[in-house]
This record gives C-alpha cells, structure tokens and sequence, in this order.
C-alpha cells in the first residue's frame, strides 16, 4: 500500500520543512535589535500564558474562544498522534482511538471555523484565511480515515487506491497548510510565531493577570533614536507582529479607525510584517487604512518604514487608546510599536505634524504644553490659600495639580477637588510653581528626551519632600507618575510613594466616611471611562462606586469599562490633529446620546475638553469631582468637645 | 487657557493676593441699617460677588469716621462706633470664604452732605462754601476739627482692621472732605491748610499717616481720587498727576482709585457713573495717566462692562484692575461666567443707571433688570435652581421685560414654556425706549432675555395676538400674562386724540407718525419717554416745547439721567416749560391750537403748532385677563402675603384641575421695568 511507506514520508517531509521554515523566519526576527529575555523561564511559562491568559481574552467571545479550543486542541493532540501512529507506527488501538477521537474534535471545531467563514465580519482578513477551514477539516478528515484501520474499524486497504490517492491530496496539503505553513507564512504562522511571542513576550508582568502599560524608555545614547526601520524594532516586537492572526478585533475597536482616519491597527501590524519579511502589500486581504489605497506598500527589513511602507499620518492617527491592545488575542503591543516609530520621527527628523513641534519647543521652554508663564501655573488657586511643599515639606497627600492648571475649564475640576479635599480635612500640599508637566504628551508624540528631562526633574522636586501619596485629577499625569517615572529614579524603581487617581482617592475617603454627600439631583448619568484610568491602569470601579455613593444608577454605554470608547483626546492626537471622516468625540458623544444620557461623568480633563468640544444640544459634560463637590454637605467644624466625643461613640 | 487671561492674573496689594483684576469699586449701597451696620442684606450682597468670583470689593462707598458726617440719609456704613466690628467680621467671612477680598471706602463727606436731620450737625468745609446738588450749606472747619477728624481716619481703620477687613481706601474723591482740602475752588483758606499746594495737601496726609500709623505696615491702605475735576476752577488732570505722585512718594499707600470728573454739580455728578449716553471707559485715559506717575496698582471703574473691554483695557496696560461695578450690580457672577466660557450668559449692565439714581433719593440700590440682586437675603436667586417637583406647562403672554422674564425662571426651573408676543420681536415697551436717541443699550435688557429664552428651549410664537381659546386649546398649567398696556390718551377727550388732534408719545418714537414741523410735547409723566420723545423728534429737525403740569420736565428721572437729557434737548433748543395744563387740543386751518392753562394761575396761554405729542403713561391691556378670570382657578389672584415674603404660591401645593392665572408688570397698573421682572421673579422662582 502506497501510503504505508508514503505517509511517514510526507509527515516526516512537513516536519523538517517545518523546522526550515522556523529557521529562516527566526532569522528575520533576529534581525532586529537585541533584548534580553529569560528565554528558557519564558518557554516554561509559555503553556500557561497560551492557554490561561491568551485563552481569557478569547474568551470573550464564547463562540470563537470554544471553536478554537476544540480546533487547536484538536489539532495539538492529533499532530503528536499522527507523529506516534503514523510516523513511528506505533501499534496501539488506544492511540488510534485517541487519535479518532482528537481528530473528531479538530473536525467539529473545523466545522464552526467554516461556517464563522461563510459570512465573515469586515474585520476578518480574507485571502488564505478563508482556505483555513478547507485545510483544517481536509487535514482531520483525511487522518480520521487515515486511522480507522489502526483502530481496527476498518480492514487494512479498504476503499483501494482511489481513496488512497484522495487522502494522500488530503494529507499533503493538511500538513502543508498546518505544518510546514505554519513556519513559511501561512495563516497558521500565528500558532507558530504566537507561541514563541508569548514565551518571549516584552512584557511578562502581564501575564497572570499583571498589567504593563508603561512606555519603555530610549536610551538617548543610542545611534538611531527610536525606529527608523523594521529591524531597528526589538527582535521580539518583529516576533509579536508575526503572532497576528488578523481577527481584526483591533480594527473593530479602534476610535480613528472608525473615524475614518489612516490608521487600522490591524493593518499596521500587517505592514510591519511586510517590513520584516520585505514585500508589498497588495495580497493584503483585509480592510485598508481609511482613504489609502491598497497595493502600494512596499517595505524591507532595512528600508525606512515611512517612505514607503506607512504614511506617517497613520502613526499620527492613534490616540494611544490602547484599545486595540485590550482586544488583540495575540496580546501584540501596537501602542508600543506606534510610539517607537513616532520616537524616529520627532527625535531624529522633527517631523512631529501640526502643533506637534509648537507643543514640544513650548514643553522645552516653559515647561507646559501651550507655552503659559510657568509663573502662572498657580493663578488658578489665587483665592484658594493652599500649602505649598516648599513651605510645608511634608503632608499625607500631594495634589498633583497637573497642566489643567492653565485650562479655565479643568481649574473648575480642580478647584472642585480642593473643595473636596478641605471638606474631608486631608492633609495635603501643592508643588505650585516647582510642578513641571508631567511629560505624557511629549512621550506620546515621541520625544521622549524632553519627557526625560520633565520625568527627571519632577522627580528632583518630588525627592525634596515627604508624603504618602500623590493624588492627581489627571489620569495622564497619573499614568506616568505610577508607571513611566519608575525608570528615571535614581533607584531604578521609583519613589517611595503611592499614585491614586483623585476618584480611588476620593471613594476612598467616602467609604471611610470622611465626606458626606447629598444625592444627586438630576437625570439619567453614564460613565466614560478615561482610557489612561481604565485600560492603563484598570480601575473601573472606583469611579463607579462614587456615582453609586451619588445615589446614581449608570445607563452604561455598550463600550465601557475595558471597552470604553476614547474620547479622541490622547496620544497628542488633538495636537497632531490628522483629517478624518468624523470626529472621535462625535462618536463618543453618540455613544453616550444611544443611551439616553443627559449628563456624562468623566474623570479626566482632557474627556472633559473633548467631549465639551462635541457641538450643542448634547449632554453635560462634568468630572466625577465636580458631582461631588455639588453633593458635599459642608458642615461647620464641630466644637471640640462634640468631635471628641463623636470619636469615642464610634 | 482663554482669551480673558489677562482678567485672571492674580496681582498683589500689600500682602493681599487679589484673585482676579476685577474689582467692585465703592458704591453707596443703602443697605446698612441698623445706625450704618453692615447687616444681613449688606453681607448678602457682597458674599454673592464673592461667590460670583469677583477679585476685590471695596464696600461702603462714603462710610462715614465721624458722627459729624450723616449716614443715615443714605444708609451708609457707620464707622465711628465700635459697634461696627463685629459686623465687619459677618462680612469679611462670607467673603473671604469664596477666596474674595473685601476692603471699604472711608470718608468724611465734609460738605457734601445734609444737615437737616439725623444730629442736625453743622456740615463742615475748609472755607465754608455751600454745595449745590445737596444744597448744604456749611461752616468753616476750625483746627480742632481737622485733628478730630484725622483721628476718626485713624480709629476707623483700625475697626474696619479688627473687623478682619483687607483694608480700606480713603475717599479723596467726589468732593468729600480730603479733596474739598486740596481743590482751590472750594478750599480758600490762607492758614497752614490751604493757599499753597502743600497746605492744601496736608489734611489728606495727615489722615493718611494717621491712618497708616494706627493699622500697621501690612494692611492695605488706598485711595481713591479723580482724575480731573472738570472745572476752570478746580483740580485738572495735572494737578491730580502731581497729587498722585506726592501721596504716592510717601510710600503709605497701596492703590488708587481714579475716577474722572467731580461731582458737586449735577451736570459733572452725571459723569461720575455714566449712563448708556457716554460711549466705554470715557474717562480710562485719566486713570492711565494717574498709573503714568505712581508706582503702585491703579484701579478704574467708569463704564467697563464686558469682558472683552476689560481684557482690552489691561491688556494695554492702561491700568491694574479694572473696576466693574454696575456690572456686578447686574450680574455678580460675571466672573464665573467668563470662567464657564457662558460670556454670552452675562446679564451686561446696560448703564440704565437705575442703581444709582435710585441711591441718589436715597432708597436702596437695585439693578433695573436683576430683581435679584441685593435680595439674595430674602432668597431671590441669581442661579435658578431645577424644580424636583411638578414639571408644569406654563404660557407667557407678553414678550416684554416681564413676561421674558417669567418666561426664563419658568424655563430655568424646568418647566415646558410656551411664550406669546403679538409683535414680530420680543422686547415690548423696551423696544420703543430703545429707539429713542442715547438710549438704544436699553434694549440689552430684553435682548439678553430673549437670548436666555431662547438657550432655555422656550417655545416663542412671535406676531400671535392671544386670545381665550388659544389660551384654553394650549391646555396650560400657568398662564401669566404680561401685556402690557397702552398709551392713556383719552383720559382728557378735549386733547382730541380719538379725532386724529393729538398723538402718542410711542407714534412718534415708533416711526408711525412723521415728526412734525413744529411739536408741542404735554408730557404728565416726566420720566423717560418724554424726554425721549422731545430728544428724538428735535434730533428730527422739529422745533419742540416740551410742556408738564409737574415742577419740571424729567422731573420723575435720576440725578445721573436728566443731565444727559438735559444736555440733548438745551442744545437742540428744545424749550421746556413748568407748570402747565393741556386743556384743549383744536384745528385751525392746518394748524393745531394747544390750551395751556397755567396750574397756578389759572391763565390760559395758546400754542399754533403742527402736531401735538401726548405722554400719559398707560392703561393696562386687561382684556385677556378679564376673559380667562373667571375660568381660572385662582381667579387671577397672587397671595400677596407669599408674594412679598418671596415664599411659593400657595395654590401651587394645592391639588385641582385647570389653570392658574397671574398677571404681572403694566397689564396691572403702569409701573416700571424693575417692577415687572420683580414679579415675574418672585412668582416663577418657586414654580
């Protein structure tokens, strides 16, 4: 029988091509620039982080995450099958009965690959991926028979050389697409590559549940600042971007993608994968960057990515939302690769668009984003008598006062915030004049020497004074003092100190009962979730307590939480400003209409100012602060003797 | 940040830190009862502006140091009782609570005062020269008086410091007794204080020093001067410059205050706080020139009344601070609005000047279009809350000041409001004021209600004449009619109106009568709209008389207003003329015969003219509501136990069916602008 000597053969063939194939594409990616992991902590780790946290964001969607279980598992289990039964022919009828079984399983969840197929959303990349459930149930099928003999169903030679032949078509090219595509760039790459990336992923601490949102840092000495070409990316960020399985729930989620602006994150990691590999993008099989043709990429792995390969204006779209991050299933870091390109363009080209250069030289000048009088930086606070560090030197709460400070708008914020903090009697004190931007927006434009220099310097100042905690109204601020600041400390670790966003500080103090709140007063309320609080920093509920604390029941929006829609504000996206179809806070705004909201809680200013800037009629806009601030019941100090004995009751 | 800026760099006074560059300049409020106490109404008043984000107020304009210098005419702060103190402190916490600062004017008014009342005192003045507007007349302070006096400066300052006041401004302004020391025309003295320029300074600082030796280094010690007292014979805008820079050399005073022009004359006291004739700041190019020679901040009020001219002014640099006081009678959260981007939201003083004309008769201050304002102690509100009761649908009829004034409480407090104007715009009678000449800013008052009206989501229906049915068909909640009324023309038949012989003084304001060659104006009223009409048809080119039965024509307006008119209609040759009945109206030929009768005399005079202009106030339009009466549940009664205590209607709690009928403003009986949006406040507030 032909396929007696014949199917070792081809199993045997598809391994080492396999193995060929695995060879060659890890040498695109050892092209790119040196990083250190724990590659051997990293593969042991890496079973786990595929089928526990992987599994928990695909999870998300039941009926893709249990196709895939039943697929890839299927899959796993029959390969090493296939390898024993066939390959070793290993006479075992339990093995064959296993592999029976595997390959039903394989086979099913084929079944729900195909018929998710038949009708794919316009996020789904087309092209090969529509072959995939053809290979998978050929490939299960094709062995499923394969093994009925083994397993003693069936006789020995049944079915004569005809079938024989249709299975052998089935085989070859099952093990094409399944084994040896998998290393020469099918769409099974992503099992492949995917695997690998989680073992050697850039940031481990997100495994197990851990979060890591925190840009790394440049090294300033270094010959090209930032990423000029494919391999000037780390080897393993060129090894994320292979992971792609182009679900396009990046695209799905992405707010200038849905703005009609050039950016499509999936696309994105497409094209990086075009620069890796060299190549054009005209087989690219799924939805292009808004108003830019397909076809006309053309990159290489040392050619500069943005002539040619992607218009820098698709680099300028992003918000730095981090949206597309939250839903990729392959846990690729888009933002990051955004901002290493980003990096190339200011540090090395000045090439930041719009009020991107104005932002920056203001930053370098005066310290703040619109080039105010840094001696102004207090005006707003004129008739709020607060201590300042620099006299006090010690309090349990610093306020970080943040850029808002120049803003009529965000000082309402703020002021609201003081009238919170005196009404709870906190202990706390302003930097005043020796408070710097915090250096968000020059990371996020790519200038990470000036966000350095602001991080560095801040972090002098913070380093004069004692306090427990750093209160901000500013998740922007908030992001970087708690996550980014870290590596400019002198310790390499970071301060001494714990960052809360006003609303975790606030809620904190309402359930300690320091504050006490009338009900609010007035219609139906929503929640936007500031990307920097929730999807960077993951706190969701502390807002939400204090609405409920406000005695407000949330018509949530669809997208909130996790998947809450940016408001168009972050990543300097205002400043950098590129045309699109509509804008992002008019999106957001209909978000928040769809639900019959006549006032938005944020707790960001920069929501504020965006939201704010969406045409009237629509709904207010106001910070959680300010809700509580209208709901304080402001109690005249009690006589001593009352509080003592208030004290000794409770 | 915003283009207003430059309003919210804070700038220090002495160790004060001032917020903002808006100041509330003195004023004579005539709220302190009490003997001059700053009371609930008082604190009130000012916590508000506080409130509203207001930098500095410096209160009690002309709060009086010593008992020799009447307060009770006009309610003034009394600072020469330790009594004063712990009233001071009231005031200092409600504002110093929203970040603001408080300090008060100090003065002995000298002169210019009355002395036939309170303690009968002998009104004091270096050179015992009589002052005109108040006709008071006075003795020559003798030495031990001055000494007595400066002393009062000095004790004064020192309560107004233990009261936990930021400081105090020493009125040299307005003819009070400093500059009464340093204008030769009033200070004839040849002793040590007066003759020379340094005699006549001494008394001015003399008080200064005193003062500045009684409360220390640090607490804020300012003065207020003019700029130039507009008379040959009195200070010009040089001699205040050498004034400025010789108080300023001594380094004992913290700011100016520079107002233009004296005021112990009716015709210069019109210039002091400038009514809707003058254009903006008329008088800033003084205060610049004041900041020219003295080091410390200058601060200006005259006339600044929106943001966007404030920002001009100190973006310039002419001055420090700009004084914005009607503006803050108006609207005492202006600042908060500029700061919440709701500019368009300002209820802009339109320089009527009702304030201060009122003050001037020495009855309390209120702002002709914000019944709120200095109310805030009986619970007017200048923000109208939400109601968390009954939404209702209400129906105004009458887009007037009183009706778009119900029309925007109802709407702020929730309600779904449906407005009726017969004409094709909004502005009732207010329209017609506008169109005369000078005073075409009174249309701010109705224009910044139907802006409200409009942001508010009322439903307006203009050119719709309201009747029964509508009313019934719109199946209202409230109806509140406004209408209004109409010009009183047949009160005499013998004047002809019915017969074409003599028509409105609104036929000619409005256009729909041509001017006529030669007009004869008989005007009973002697307000405004008399003088209007004789301003606007002599601007016309008609020859004007302009004839009252009262004691003179414009009689019933302020002593900031008819100057204005006064000014207009003499050099327009308009002839006024006293104490003169219109008996008869009757045609000859193609000419009109007026019969004047004089009230006193009983002689009657003959006038051949070619029109005959009556102003005789108006009659209610009281049809609508007579119809609607009836079926109404409350038969068109207001409770006015409720009404004045500014409490709800009590019908509003009661339970029933139909509507409940009010009316309010001239639809009642004629009264004035303020009148009807009081009403419509004071109803609709609690809707």
């Amino acid at each position: 029988m032909i396929l007696d000597w014949l199917l070792p053969v081809l199993i045997s063939a598809s391994l080492v091509l396999a193995l060929a194939g695995a060879f060659k594409r890890a040498s695109l990616w050892r092209a790119g620039q040196p990083e250190s992991v724990n590659l051997l902590a990293g593969l042991m780790a890496m079973p786990r982080r595929y089928l526990v946290d992987l599994h928990h964001v695909v999870e998300r969607d039941k009926y893709m995450s249990n196709t895939h279980v039943a697929t890839a598992g299927g899959f796993v289990l029959s390969m090493l099958l296939i390898i024993l039964v066939h390959l070793f022919g290993l006479e075992s009828r339990w093995l064959a009965w296993a592999l029976l079984a595997s390959s039903v399983l394989m086979f099913t969840g084929a079944v729900f690959v195909f018929r998710r197929r038949l009708n794919p959303p316009s996020r789904l990349s087309k092209g090969p991926w529509m072959r995939l459930p053809k290979s998978l149930l050929m490939f299960s099928a094709s062995f499923f028979i394969l093994t009925l003999p083994a397993a003693g169903i069936l006789p020995e030679a049944f079915g004569g050389w005809v079938l024989a032949l249709i299975l052998l078509v089935g085989v070859a090219w099952g093990l094409s697409e399944l084994v040896f595509g998998m290393t020469w760039g099918g769409p099974m790459k992503h099992a492949f590559a995917g695997a690998l990336h989680l073992a050697f992923h850039r940031r481990p601490e997100r495994f197990n549940g851990g979060r890591s949102t925190g840009l790394k840092p440049v090294d300033l000495q270094a010959r090209v600042l930032g990423v000029e070409k494919p391999t000037d990316f780390k080897w393993n960020q060129l090894l994320g971007f292979d992971a792609c399985v182009q679900c396009g729930k990046c695209e799905a989620v992405c707010p200038a993608y849905a703005a009609g602006q050039p950016l499509n994150p999936k696309k994105l990691i497409q094209d990086m994968v075009i620069g890796l590999a060299g190549g054009t993008d005209a087989k690219f099989a799924g939805s292009p960057y808004p108003g830019i043709e397909l076809g006309h990429a053309v990159g290489g792995p040392s050619q500069t990515i943005t002539e040619g390969l992607v218009n820098s204006d698709t680099l300028w779209s992003c918000t730095t939302c981090r949206a597309c991050v939250e839903e990729c299933p392959m846990m690729i870091e888009h933002v990051d690769a955004i901002v290493d390109m980003r990096r190339f363009l200011t540090m090395e080209k000045g090439n930041t668009p719009n009020k991107g250069a104005e932002v920056l030289e203001n930053l370098i000048a005066t310290d703040n984003p619109n080039g105010f009088d840094p001696g102004g930086r207090m005006n707003w606070a004129a008739d709020q008598n607060l201590p300042l560090m620099a006299d006090v030197k010690e309090a349990e709460v610093l306020f970080w006062v943040s850029d808002g400070a120049f803003d009529m708008r965000s000082q309402r914020i703020l002021r609201a915030f003081v009238k919170v903090l005196k009404a709870a009697g906190v202990d706390f004190a302003v930097l005043g004049d020796e408070e710097r931007d915090s250096g968000d927006v020059a990371r996020r434009l790519g200038d990470d020497a000036t966000f350095q220099s602001l991080a560095k310097r801040n972090i002098a100042v913070l380093n004069k004074y004692r306090f427990k905690r750093i209160v901000t109204t500013d998740p922007h601020a908030f992001h970087v003092l708690k996550n980014e600041y870290g590596d400019f400390y002198p310790n390499g670790k970071g301060g001494d100190y714990e960052v809360l966003h006003h609303t975790t500080f606030i809620n904190e103090l309402v359930q300690q009962g320091r504050l006490q709140l009338d009900a609010f007063k007035g219609g139906t309320v929503t929640y936007h979730d500031p990307c920097y609080l929730g999807r960077y920093n993951g706190e969701y509920d502390s807002p939400r307590d204090l609405l409920k604390a406000l005695g407000i029941e949330l018509a949530e929006m669809e997208r909130s939480g996790f998947r809450s829609r940016c408001c168009g504000g972050g990543g300097g996206a205002p400043i950098t400003d590129i045309p699109g179809e509509r804008r992002i806070a008019d999106m957001r705004m209909e978000d928040a209409r769809a639900v019959g909201a006549e006032l938005v809680a944020v707790g960001c200013q920069q929501c504020t100012a965006m939201l704010e800037g969406v045409v009237e009629p629509r709904p207010v806009i106001k910070d959680i602060v300010e809700l509580v601030s209208e709901a304080l019941i402001e109690r005249a100090p009690a006589p001593k003797a009352a509080r003592v004995a208030e004290e000794l009751m409770s | 940040m915003s283009q207003y800026d430059v309003l919210f760099q804070p700038l220090k006074i002495n160790q004060l830190t001032i917020r903002n560059r808006v100041v509330s300049t003195a004023h004579a409020e005539v709220y302190a009862t009490d003997g001059g106490m700053t009371t609930d109404r008082y604190v009130k008043y000012y916590e508000e502006k506080a409130k509203g984000g207001c930098g500095l107020c410096i209160c009690g304009g002309s709060s009086v140091v010593s008992i020799d210098s009447p307060q009770s005419w006009w309610s003034s702060v009394n600072l020469s009782t330790d009594r004063i103190i712990p009233h001071f402190q009231n005031l200092a916490d409600a504002v110093h609570k929203h970040g603001g600062k408080i300090m008060i004017q100090i003065t002995h008014m000298g002169r210019r005062s009355r002395w036939d009342g309170e303690n009968w005192v002998n009104l004091m003045s270096p050179s015992g020269i009589r002052e005109p507007v108040h006709r008071a007349t006075c003795k020559t302070i003798e030495e031990e008086d001055i000494w007595r006096v400066i002393g009062d400066f000095a004790k004064a300052a020192v309560r107004a410091k233990e009261g936990g006041l930021d400081g105090v401004e020493l009125s040299a302004v307005h003819q009070h007794m400093i500059d009464q020391f340093w204008s030769p025309r009033v200070n004839k003295r040849t002793d040590k204080w007066g003759g020379t320029f340094e005699n006549r300074m001494r008394f001015g600082m003399e008080v200064l020093k005193a003062v500045r030796e009684a409360v220390g280094r640090e607490f804020a010690v300012g003065m207020r001067i003019t700029g130039d007292e507009f008379h040959p014979d009195g200070l010009n805008h040089e001699d205040m410059k050498q004034i400025a820079a010789y108080y300023d050399a001594t380094g004992l005073l913290d700011f100016f205050g520079v107002v233009g022009s004296g005021c112990d004359t009716h015709n210069t006291l019109a210039n002091v706080i400038p009514n809707m004739s003058y254009p903006p700041e008329p008088f800033l190019h003084l205060a610049a020139g004041i900041k020219e020679v003295v080091k410390v901040p200058v601060i200006h009020a005259q006339n600044i009344k929106d943001p966007n001219q404030a920002k001009r002014i100190l973006e310039a640099g002419y001055v420090d601070f700009v004084g914005m006081t009607r503006a803050h009678i108006a609207d005492p959260h202006f600042i908060a609005k500029v700061k919440a981007n709701q500019v368009d939201q300002i209820r802009q003083c339109v320089g009527a000047n009702y304030c201060i004309d009122r003050q001037y008769m020495g009855l309390d201050v209120l702002c002709i279009q914000n019944a709120a304002t200095s109310r805030e102690y009986t619970g007017m509100p200048h923000i109208i809350e939400k109601t968390t009761g009954t939404k209702r649908k209400v129906v105004v009829v009458g887009g007037g000041p009183g009706g778009l004034e119900a029309a925007r409480v109802a709407a702020e407090r929730g309600h779904a409001v449906t407005l009726i104007e017969r004409a094709d715009e909004l502005g009732g009678q207010v329209t017609i004021a506008a169109r005369a000449p000078q005073r075409d800013q009174m249309a701010g008052i109705t224009r910044w209600l139907a802006m409200e009206v409009e942001r508010l989501g009322v439903e307006v229906r203009l050119g719709t004449t309201a009747n029964a049915d509508m009313i019934k068909d719109l199946k209202a909640d409230v109806v509140i009619l406004a209408t209004g009324g109409r010009p009183f023309m047949e009160q005499n038949p013998h004047w002809g109106a019915a017969e074409g012989l003599s028509v409105s003084s609104w036929d000619v304001i409005n256009g729909t009568v041509e001017p006529g060659k030669s007009v004869l104006i008989y005007d009973t009223i002697c307000e405004f709209t008399g003088m209007s009409a004789a301003d606007y048809l002599s601007s016309k080119g008609s020859l004007v008389e302009l004839v009252t039965d009262d004691i003179k024509p414009g009689v019933g307006i302020g002593g900031t207003t008819f100057p204005t008119y006064y000014r207009s209609l003499y050099e327009k040759e308009v002839i006024m003329t006293s104490d003169m009945l219109l008996e008869k109206v009757y045609r000859e030929g193609d000419k009109l015969v007026a019969v004047l009768e004089n009230e006193y005399t009983g002689a009657q005079e003959e006038r051949v003219v070619d029109q005959v202009v009556i102003e005789n106030g108006t009659r209610p339009n009281e049809e609508l509501y007579y119809e609607l009466k009836d079926a109404s549940r409350n038969k068109g009664q207001i409770d006015n136990e409720t009404l004045f205590a500014g409490q709800a209607q009590p019908i509003l709690s009661e339970p029933g069916e139909g509507m409940i009928l009010w009316r309010l403003g001239d639809c009642v009986s004629q009264r004035n602008i303020h009148a009807a949006i009081y009403d419509a406040l004071r109803l609709c507030k609690d809707l």
